[in-house]
């Protein structure tokens, strides 16, 4: 019964903390009037010049998978680079294997222009 | 034997990706060639599997296994992808010049379901189950130009992330309390607890609810309809004969090795699933006017069917889901293979499109008629064999009342699948006849033997199911 209680005061207190955090917000907080400047987003970068309900180059969107490829490569690629020596020959050979399965992807990303910008 | 035994699941790999390469390098995207190679190729490592019948072994400390549980789904798996394989040929032009990727997304789904069925580790199993439903997801938006296809992919996509996550939290929430995620360590150490946490059981319920969605059971059941309808007919016969075997696969192993029901007794939550989506499933099928749509919603009522086997926790409800998966393959993708011509010849699968087709086709019709009687379970089709073992299974673990759900809605669902016949037999017929492609014969003939022989001579197939699922205990 106790392991019960514990998930229902955890699930009181992840609903009643964001509610009393904006309380707590509005309780404490100058009430200036909203101007122009105060109703920007706070901290968020540059801030956006002409309209923001754009379309973006799909290219964009290609790239990013082929680069995510990459990149969990690379999380794979650093632990077996450290332990190397340990690993022996058995952990080269299945790496070799693993990245040349990519390398296939990769061709095949490159043959259907995937690299091309337009 | 050691890590040969795996040697299918490497050669999947290869195939799949010189399936791919060879449409890089060939001319014309390798259209002539790539079919026939996919097609020897899973014929190649079908035998490698019948060749290593009888051999066991566990890799990585129990991580992945293969035993003769492995076995009967790779068979399983290799033989529905070259059967569609073999049934899809002319269909396949509507993809144009990209067919190469056709086989070798269908090929990496194999290897995934393969991987979903011999895993004995939940991370294991997860990234089997990732690799099929991503391939899933391309392969049911396969249809360019078609909004419908798009539209299926499009919700295969958003709803298959959604059920990934709730599995995903399930699965955490039984490492949390087992401190493992492979099945014979969480085995271990919650036979040690005395009671069980609360915490385990919502992990269950999350993982079996991550798993109804795969399967199409009834409250998770939306998207079935939509994305059988919309995907391309090929690869809707692979979606609910596969994918659905596959998750059932891995879902009973779980349950068997890792969560046994006299811990946390989990066989009464299967039984109401069960019946619900039974009923459910026969009820809507009653209204349908689309050949796809009414396969959809009679496929939802046939993993009610096989849950049945597995609420009834027993050797013989267990084998029966053995059994009806593989039975499932030959009358379903049958059924699917007849649906796939006449769409092919008529570009539509609503129910005119297959009015008078005994006139114009009378092999298709009556192979049509053969695999729909055997879903709905008439002796001597394979049906009756399968519903036999689920319900007799579930009588002798006291499900009294799921058995008769069961029987009752199967006489409801003869109604719509005699239906289909009965547009078929005594329907207006236009003129047009439907060309079947050699390689489809075949596959038609397979499916036809297949779902008569089971039927008639059910023994060897059940024989091999109880060696599979003797493994397990």
């Amino acid at each position: 019964m106790s392991e019960h209680a514990t998930i229902g005061v955890f699930l009181i207190l992840t609903l009643v903390f964001p509610i009393a955090a904006m309380i707590a917000a509005w309780l404490f907080r100058a009430k200036p009037e909203p101007s122009e400047e105060k109703l920007l987003p706070y901290e968020c970068g540059v801030d956006t010049q002409g309209p923001s309900q754009m379309r973006f180059k799909i290219n964009y969107f290609i790239y990013a998978l082929v680069f995510l490829a990459f990149d969990v490569e690379t999380i794979f690629l650093y632990p077996w680079a450290a332990k190397f020596q340990s690993l022996g020959l058995f952990a080269f050979v299945e790496m070799i294997i693993f990245i040349a399965i990519l390398v296939v992807g990769l061709w095949y990303a490159w043959k259907e222009g995937a690299l091309k910008w337009y | 034997m050691g890590y040969l035994l795996l040697a299918p699941e490497m050669l999947l790999t290869v195939l799949g990706i010189v399936v791919l390469a060879l449409g890089l390098i060939l001319p014309q995207r390798g259209k002539k060639v790539t079919g026939a190679v996919a097609m020897i190729g899973t014929l190649g490592i079908l035998v490698v599997v019948f060749w290593q019948f009888g051999y066991e072994a566990e890799f990585f400390q129990g991580v992945y296994g293969i035993d003769a549980y492995s076995h009967f789904f790779r068979v399983l798996f290799l033989s529905a992808a070259l059967i569609i394989f073999a049934m899809a040929g002319n269909y396949l032009h509507l993809f144009s010049e990209r067919q190469s990727e056709w086989y070798s997304l269908m090929l990496f789904a194999t290897l995934g379901m393969i991987i979903m069925a011999s895993s004995g580790d939940l991370i294991t199993l997860y990234v089997g189950m990732e690799l099929m439903t991503i391939s899933f997801y391309i392969l049911s938006a396969y249809l360019l130009d078609d909004g419908r296809s798009a539209e299926a992919g499009l919700k295969y996509l958003i709803l298959g992330a959604l059920s990934s996550a709730v599995m995903l939290f399930g699965i955490s929430l039984i490492y949390a309390s087992s401190g493992s995620t492979v099945f014979a360590v969480v085995y271990q150490t919650l036979q040690a607890q005395v009671v069980t946490q609360p915490v385990l059981i919502a992990g269950i319920i999350l993982l079996i609810a991550g798993f109804a969605f795969k399967i199409a059971l009834v409250p998770f059941h939306m998207w079935a309809p939509d994305i059988y309808q919309g995907a391309p007919t090929p690869v809707t016969a692979y979606l609910a004969v596969g994918s659905k075997a596959a998750a059932f696969a891995a879902l009973l192993r779980i349950l068997v090795t890792a969560l046994p029901a006299a811990h946390y007794n989990w066989t009464m939550l299967l039984a109401i699933l069960a019946a619900v989506t039974i009923i459910t499933g026969n009820l809507i099928a009653l209204a349908q006017r689309n050949v796809k749509r009414l396969l959809a919603y009679s496929s939802i009522a046939q993993a009610g069917y096989i849950l049945v086997g597995l609420a009834a926790s027993n050797v013989y409800g267990f084998k029966g889901v053995l059994f009806y998966a593989m039975l499932y393959v030959f009358s379903n993708i049958g059924a699917f293979a007849v649906a796939t011509l006449v769409e092919t010849q008529s570009g539509s699968s609503d129910f005119d499109a297959f009015s008078g087709l005994a006139k114009r086709a009378p092999m298709l019709a009556a192979i049509m008629t053969i695999c729909m009687l055997s879903l709905a379970g008439i002796p001597p089709m394979a049906g009756f064999a399968g519903k036999f073992y689920l319900f007799s299974g579930a009588i002798q673990s006291g499900y009294l009342w799921l058995a008769f759900i069961g029987l009752i809605m199967s006489m409801v669902s003869v109604y719509y699948y005699l239906n289909v016949s009965r547009l078929m037999y005594i329907g207006k017929s236009s003129e047009q006849s439907v060309p079947v492609p050699a390689m489809a014969r075949v596959a038609l003939l397979v499916c036809l033997v297949g779902t008569l022989i089971i039927g008639i001579y059910p023994q060897p197939l059940s024989q091999f199911a109880e060696i599979a699922i003797q493994v397990l205990y």
